[in-house]
């Protein structure tokens, strides 16, 4: 809450902190007090031709996460991105990064953000270094004596040193994507905003990058890591956002992400006690009771399994298994947007 | 990685980041992003062979007047072309008057197109501006790039022309349009009056160039239209019609460099072609730095 | 970054950027022609003390920019587009000269073109003429007997013994019966006669005042400002009504009587003047003495002309010309040729049926030089103006009964088919009545 507050000295507006029930749930159950990386509040972009592309977001990446920012092409996750790097002016809403509001003070904020915006931009014509090179010479802050040292450090991390002096040109889809990925580890940063950073990667190139995110994040780095495909990030992320539509449908710890209220509970009995335990499940309340062999399910809901249990041993119900089964990720994912991850609009 | 370069050293735990540390621009870091813009301008391929090509100009054209010196075809074309002969200097003279009509604003006409709708198209602009580069340094760095390739064209031009007059014709002293000689001293002043002029004379199609290139991310889309202007300008100026208009065209004044070649050198003539040249460039200045700063970079 | 610590501009305030660049550039063009409309006010003259001031001011030097203007109603020539600084372009459309005179019998005018000139240069008792274009020269000097009589005049002027001079190439704007009436015109008389002598405002301003008296009414009208200067404005209204002059305007400098401009307005075009001759600007400092004088390029053509001396000069003699009969006099005055053979000229040379017309031009002699630039006088044929004749011929006039008829603003020419050419600053139908 102290970090939204203090990111709300900078915003005429009164905010209401955590305004948005995705908000909430990630500020009251992670948070620790000033710590959001990223934070949006009512983020819109209405293109001149009308579309809009990014509707009323309120984004929160708390300091530390690895932030998946998942959702099908065409849902909004690179305008979003590029609003909070100050490419794209908001038509409504604001964003802050790094606890200072964005595009106001961008020049001030982003030297301390490393980005890869929609795959890779390089000129081609020059080799992986001298591309470097240039990046680095538009940067105010960088010391261009130390140039070399932190070229190969960040070449080696992304396993390109061989590959340096070659033209971009000549550059696999892969090995462009991690020059990309070098460019934004050329000095030290405190976020990391990888948009589709597994892009043309193969396998074993995406279990990399899965790799150095979770190597960098260990060092302390926020990193928001947008993908339409789930599986490729999933593993690596503490927090997840979804996206579908412009809107941010979820957001919150991966392990919370699936919601609670969908959560059903499973107990396996003996026959004689099918009927009863039944009984017992619509006695707590639980809606969507069924029964399947010796097996009896229904909804959980926010009732503790807890007393689930209770009641039916109470009841006098031979409990052989009592299991509470959550929808994965994915079964989420498609609820909530409609469609498989990979399909792209 | 040492311990003060590691990330978490920037923040303090349980502050926020309110108190992030400013990373101060250094000394020197304008002209360091100037001269990596410089390198790239210079050094693309492309650019090489523009420049190359114009250089051929007064290389082909000095090797043509010797050629047929002796021959009927001699002065033919512009009476100072004849003149080449007997004086390696009007080689100069002659190239900047053959290239100046087309040849030079295409070649300046792509360059300066190519500013900022070539950084789109490759992807490099965001990524330059995310670095971040400011947008007002970042066009000034791209108007310096566009601005040292018209002077590099033109200097080069001029540059090759002397090499190439004086050891085809030699040099001697400099008749005037008026028919008057002025000695070699002052009569290199003159031409290289002509080449600074003819120089300056860019400043303005660069500005529109530049305004072009912030509208697209299709470079050619830009190039095409810059090169345009010029030419549209040309058929204007040519219009008796449309002659309350003529004073604030873009190639009105491009042929007086010739005041550096009459008796008494019109200055304010230069002056005033110079002049329209600060306008053109103050208006389609402003109009690209207010589209490049307001504008989405979406590519 | 600044950019940072100074709130950043609304994308609105940004675009007004340019609004205010081009209001700036806009002000900063309008500015001088703003200011120069305040001109103080002169002190009232007559016509006729103007005049007296215009005579005594003939010493002044005078240096500038002038810009020629001829809106003839001719059909367009394809001359101007193609070739550089050449006199032929004072036919139609805009030209710009650029005028040093020391106020006496040294003076230069050069015709600016793009990366071309053609200049002419009078220095005493010699002239030159240069083209940029042909790389030619052409030196005129006067034969022995006028040589004599131009230093007698000159020793004669330097002792005060003669009234100082026009200065020399002074169009002879005149019919010829004037040209004896004025007094002043000795030392212009024996300067050398250049072919294609360009126009100055001081000259054609003082031939203008000149001729005025006698057939025109000549008042002040009031004041105007030319080339940042005030100016008083004279109105030369001729009294006939037979000619197409509907009237000379002139502005002569408030201060050193320098005339400034000289607008030829004709009757059939109110809108604008179809001659006008003006400074764009002027400075009364005496020029450097490089520019009074011409020596050529060492490796030059340069074309040796003996001006014969005045007095056995017919034009200026005031003989007639053989084959030409004048009728009427002053505005109105119709010249005839009789014995032209069109079709043979056409044929031959558009040159030569401009040389059996060019004594009868527009008014000036020096004028009429100009029209017979488009003679090709070069023998490759670079100045020479590549047209075919009969399509010109073609072009510039319309088929009469009886002939072919060329109109213009300020003059007519009729061809009748039995080979007479009659000319005139006459309407048409004043030439079809006489043929």
């Amino acid at each position: 809450m102290t970090d939204l507050r203090t990111a709300a000295r900078d915003d005429p507006r009164e905010r209401v902190a955590g305004s948005s029930p995705a908000a909430r749930s990630a500020t009251t159950t992670e948070a620790p007090p000033g710590a959001f990386a990223v934070a949006t509040d009512g983020l819109t972009k209405r293109f001149r031709s009308g579309q809009v592309a990014v509707d009323h977001v309120d984004l929160a990446v708390p300091r530390g996460a690895v932030y998946g920012f998942l959702g099908p092409n065409g849902s909004g996750k690179t305008t979003t991105i590029r609003m909070l790097l100050g490419l794209v002016r908001p038509t409504s809403g604001q964003a802050w990064v790094l606890g200072h509001p964005v595009p106001q003070a961008a020049g001030r904020v982003l030297p301390h953000v490393g980005a890869l915006v929609e795959g890779p931009g390089f000129q081609p014509y020059l080799s992986g270094r001298a591309n470097l090179a240039r990046v680095d010479a538009a940067d105010a802050t960088t010391d261009p004596r130390t140039l070399a040292r932190r070229t190969d450090e960040a070449l080696e991390r992304v396993g390109l040193a061989a590959a340096a002096d070659k033209r971009f040109r000549q550059y696999s889809l892969g090995m462009k994507q991690r020059l990309g990925l070098a460019a934004a580890l050329l000095r030290p940063r405190a976020l990391l905003v990888l948009d589709e950073p597994t892009n043309g990667l193969d396998p074993q190139g995406t279990r990399e990058v899965r790799h150095l995110v979770r190597e960098l994040a260990a060092d302390g780095t926020t990193v928001l890591v947008s993908s339409h495909l789930l599986t490729e990030i999933e593993q690596v992320c503490s927090h997840i956002g979804i996206m579908s539509g412009g809107r941010l449908v979820r957001q919150g710890r991966r392990t919370d992400i699936a919601d609670p209220a969908q959560a059903r509970v499973e107990v396996d009995t003996v026959p004689a006690h099918v009927v009863r335990a039944a009984e017992v499940l619509a006695a707590l309340g639980l809606p969507e009771v069924r029964v399947a062999g010796d097996r009896v399910g229904a909804a959980l809901g926010a009732t503790d399994p807890a007393r689930v249990t209770a009641a039916l041993v109470g009841a006098g119900v031979d409990v052989a298994a009592l299991a509470v089964r959550r929808p994965t990720l994915e079964q989420v994912f498609v609820e909530l947007t409609g469609e498989g991850f990979d399909v792209a609009r | 990685m040492s311990r003060a370069d590691a990330p978490g050293a920037l923040l303090e735990p349980g502050t926020g980041y309110g108190d992030l540390p400013p990373a101060p621009a250094l000394r020197g870091s304008l002209a360091r992003l100037l001269v990596a813009e410089l390198r790239l301008v210079l050094g693309r391929r492309r650019n090489q062979a523009l420049l190359g090509g114009l250089a051929l100009v007064p290389l082909v054209l000095g090797l043509v007047v010797r050629l047929t010196q002796d021959s009927a075809l001699r002065d033919q074309g512009p009476g100072f072309i004849g003149e080449v002969t007997g004086n390696g200097l009007f080689l100069v003279v002659a190239s900047v008057f053959v290239c100046l009509p087309f040849l030079l604003p295409l070649c300046i006409g792509i360059a300066s197109g190519d500013a900022i709708a070539g950084e789109a198209a490759t992807g490099t602009l965001r990524y330059l501006l995310v670095v971040p580069v400011g947008r007002s340094r970042l066009l000034l760095v791209k108007a310096v790039g566009a601005l040292v390739f018209a002077a590099t064209a033109v200097a080069g031009i001029a540059a090759v022309a002397l090499v190439t007059g004086a050891a085809f014709f030699g040099v001697a002293p400099l008749t005037l349009l008026s028919g008057d000689v002025v000695p070699v001293g002052d009569g290199l002043l003159r031409v290289l009056g002509v080449v600074l002029y003819v120089g300056l004379s860019f400043i303005g199609l660069v500005a529109v160039g530049l305004f072009f290139s912030t509208l697209t991310e299709v470079p050619v889309g830009a190039m095409a239209a810059t090169v345009v202007v010029p030419v549209v300008s040309t058929v204007l100026d040519s219009l008796p019609q449309l002659s309350a208009i003529h004073p604030v065209l873009l190639t009105h004044h491009w042929f007086d460099f010739a005041e550096f070649l009459r008796i008494e050198i019109g200055w304010d003539v230069l002056a005033s072609g110079l002049g329209l040249q600060a306008a053109w460039a103050l208006v389609f200045g402003a109009l690209a730095w207010s589209r490049f700063t307001t504008a989405d970079v979406t590519s | 970054m600044p950019s940072t610590v100074l709130p950043p501009l609304s994308p609105r305030a940004r675009w007004a950027v340019p609004v205010v660049a081009a209001v700036v550039v806009a002000g900063a063009v309008a500015a001088p022609r703003l200011a120069a409309a305040d001109s103080s006010e002169l002190p009232g003259l007559t016509a006729q003390e103007l005049v007296a001031a215009v005579a005594e001011a003939e010493r002044t030097p005078v240096s500038g920019t002038v810009v020629y203007t001829a809106r003839l109603g001719l059909p367009s020539l394809p001359i101007a587009e193609v070739s550089g600084a050449d006199p032929t372009a004072l036919l139609g459309g805009s030209s710009t000269m650029r005028v040093w005179s020391d106020g006496a019998e040294r003076s230069r005018v050069a015709l600016l073109g793009t990366v071309s000139e053609y200049s002419v240069v009078h220095d005493g008792p010699e002239a030159w003429t240069f083209s940029s274009t042909s790389g030619t020269a052409t030196h005129y000097v006067l034969d022995a007997e006028g040589q004599a009589r131009y230093e007698a005049m000159a020793a004669d002027l330097a002792d005060g013994t003669l009234d100082a001079p026009l200065p020399a190439g002074a169009p002879t704007a005149l019919p010829e019966d004037l040209a004896a009436q004025l007094p002043d015109e000795v030392l212009a008389e024996l300067a050398p006669s250049v072919d294609g002598s360009l126009p100055t405002p001081a000259a054609a301003a003082r031939a203008a005042l000149a001729a005025a008296e006698l057939s025109a009414t000549v008042e002040v009208t009031g004041q105007s400002t030319v080339a940042d200067r005030a100016a008083y404005e004279v109105v030369v209204t001729p009294t006939s009504d037979g000619t197409l002059v509907d009237r000379v305007v002139l502005d002569v400098d408030g201060s050193t009587f320098v005339p400034l401009r000289v607008q030829v307005w004709s009757t059939q075009d109110e809108a604008a003047p179809a001659l006008e001759l003006t400074f764009t600007d002027v400075s009364f400092a005496a020029p450097s003495d490089a520019v009074l004088g011409f020596t050529p390029p060492a490796d030059t053509q340069v074309e040796e002309v003996v001006v014969p001396s005045s007095m056995d000069r017919p034009a200026t003699a005031g003989a007639p010309t053989p084959g030409v009969d004048v009728s009427g006099t002053g505005w109105d005055a119709v010249a005839t040729i009789s014995g032209v053979d069109v079709p043979g000229l056409l044929a031959a040379d558009p040159a030569a049926l401009v040389e059996q017309v060019s004594p009868l031009t527009i008014g000036s002699e020096r004028a009429q030089d100009l029209v017979e630039q488009f003679r090709p006088t070069d023998e490759q044929g670079r100045t020479a103006v590549d047209l075919d004749a009969a399509t010109l011929y073609e072009t510039l006039t319309t088929e009469v009964e009886g002939g072919r008829l060329l109109t213009s603003t300020l003059l007519s020419v009729l061809v009748t088919d039995d080979g007479r050419v009659l000319v005139g600053a006459v309407p048409p139908q004043t030439l079809l009545d006489l043929a």
